[in-house]
């Protein structure tokens, strides 16, 4: 059977960056429409889990991580890169399916669609690291400059993760309903994987390097490292780390194509 | 490659599976790993070939389930055909239904603003035709309040008015004009003479015989997926009135 060939002499949309930048903006004005009240729910799941966790396990582990602060503000970084991750996979995953009229009464190109849901997570997170601001200023702890460069270089690469995960999800919740509780597990899984509420130091050598495996874990354990203990991340295991994001970046992007000609049709 | 046709769709085939057995979950996917899943083949057009003009007003008429609205999505991109070809030449409105991307908690001027990117205008000609747009619509006194507190009227009018700015030289509509009172209605007759007068080429899906004869300059008859003829308008709604009621008897 001979291919469907489709050809038009002139693009139908010129500027992808504006149409992703608004669907975000847009997203974002719903969220938090009229008000401030709107970005304290967004901020207000982290802070509550936040402050039970502080509570019932800055006793025991704080010990290992030399000092109380120094707990809190781990675990508080911690949390808000963790929720970028989930808050950003969980949007990315639901994008199509809850803009269907985007992908099945009109052509857009369908990753302009899952960037832009993702993108407001992002802007959720930039927000979010005021908050992480007046904790250091309320526990009166500044981190080496080295430290919040390395940060924000890990926010970058959590950023393409999240996008890279996304691209794959959303059209494969399209496809199966129930992936949504799937992804739920993975998260949940991840989330204790990751030593967000405990120190990696604690655990014995071997179940650290598995657990390394796991990009998020990566991620934490290594700004809590530069921040708190002033031990960077080695440059070999960054150089890893970085190959492999980019790799599973160029794999979802493959996945993706494959996934998603037949999106519309499964609305 | 300059010449007067702006759509051409050659031998174009699409066909949907209809499975037996759904398999819209993992858990029925995995168990069903090793069972072969029988569906159903539902041929939505079959080796369909047409031309249109540029400047060209073609009605598509046909009853429900002919294959209208497939062939209008795979003329905007939204679904791929299996096989065939189908060139397009100069712009063409990806849109198929009017408001695409209205959120009813927006003010009607974001959703002026989140519409017409979305149907592909840039930021700066969105910002020379907004207040064309407003004015259009007539919905200046409420421009900056929310969508939900808008008549249905008033939505339509909205969406209509941006969709007519969105300045694309093909325009695909599917059934628009049953939006509006009289006076609306009026007014996108008003703009269907003016493109027309501009030449733009319009291909329209639709019931309304009336509008058939009154606008089009070629009609094209589908029926069971396939072309049953293509010409004059008058003559093809005298035959798609006798199909119908061959059909029905």
């Amino acid at each position: 059977m001979s291919a469907f060939i489709y050809k038009t002499s002139e693009s139908r949309h010129e500027d992808y960056g504006h149409l992703i930048w608004m669907l975000a903006k847009m997203d974002f004005k719903l969220r938090y429409q009229n008000s401030f009240l709107g970005y304290i729910w967004a901020i207000l799941n982290p802070l509550l889990i936040f402050a039970v966790m502080n509570f019932v396990f800055s006793s025991i582990f704080s010990s290992h991580g030399g000092g109380d602060q120094f707990y809190s503000l781990g675990l508080f970084v911690g949390l808000i890169l963790f929720f970028f991750f989930s808050e950003g996979t969980n949007a990315g995953m639901r994008s199509l399916q809850s803009k269907a009229q985007l992908v099945s009464k009109i052509y857009l190109p369908r990753w302009t669609i899952i960037m832009a849901s993702t993108i407001h997570s992002a802007m959720v997170f930039l927000t979010n690291i005021i908050v992480i601001i007046l904790f250091f200023i309320w526990y009166q702890y500044v981190p080496t400059f080295s430290a919040i460069l390395l940060f924000l270089l890990f926010s970058c690469l959590m950023y393409i993760i999240i996008l890279s995960v996304s691209m794959i999800i959303a059209p494969l919740f399209i496809k199966f309903r129930d992936m949504s509780m799937v992804w739920e597990v993975v998260l949940r899984v991840m989330f204790y994987a990751s030593p967000i509420f405990y120190p990696l130091q604690m655990l014995p050598e071997w179940i650290q390097q598995v657990l390394l495996m796991n990009p998020i874990a990566f991620i934490v354990h290594f700004t809590k490292e530069a921040m708190f203990n002033n031990h960077f991340v080695d440059l070999w295991q960054f150089v890893a780390f970085f190959a492999s994001s980019s790799l599973f970046l160029l794999f979802s992007l493959q996945a993706y194509k494959k996934l998603i000609p037949k999106v519309a049709e499964r609305l | 490659m300059k010449t007067d046709i702006s759509i051409s769709v050659k031998n174009l085939s699409k066909s949907f599976r209809i499975p037996h057995k759904k398999m819209d979950s993992m858990r029925t996917a995995f168990v069903n790993t090793f069972r072969q899943n029988t569906y159903e083949t539902f041929n939505a057009l079959d080796n369909i070939s047409f031309e249109v003009k540029k400047g060209e007003f073609l009605g598509i008429i046909g009853r429900n389930g002919s294959g209208k609205s497939t062939l209008l999505k795979i003329l905007a991109g939204v679904y791929l055909g299996d096989c065939g070809e189908v060139y397009i030449d100069g712009r063409i409105s990806p849109f198929l239904e009017l408001g695409i991307g209205f959120n009813p908690e927006l003010t009607g001027r974001d959703n002026i603003h989140l519409n017409a990117t979305v149907l592909g205008l840039s930021n700066n000609d969105i910002e020379d035709k907004i207040d064309s747009i407003i004015g259009f619509a007539e919905i200046e006194r409420f421009v900056d309040q929310q969508v939900k507190n808008y008549s249905s009227g008033m939505k339509s009018r909205l969406a209509f008015s941006v969709a007519i700015h969105s300045n694309r030289d093909i325009l695909l509509m599917d059934e628009v004009l049953a939006v509006g009172d009289i006076s609306f209605q009026d007014k996108c007759y008003e703009v269907f003479r003016y493109f027309k007068k501009n030449g733009r080429t319009i291909v329209l899906v639709t019931h309304g015989m009336e509008t058939v004869n009154k606008f089009c300059d070629r009609a094209l008859i589908l029926d069971q997926s396939r072309i049953v003829n293509q010409g004059d308008p008058g003559t093809m709604v005298e035959q798609y009135k006798q199909l119908f009621k061959a059909g029905k008897s």
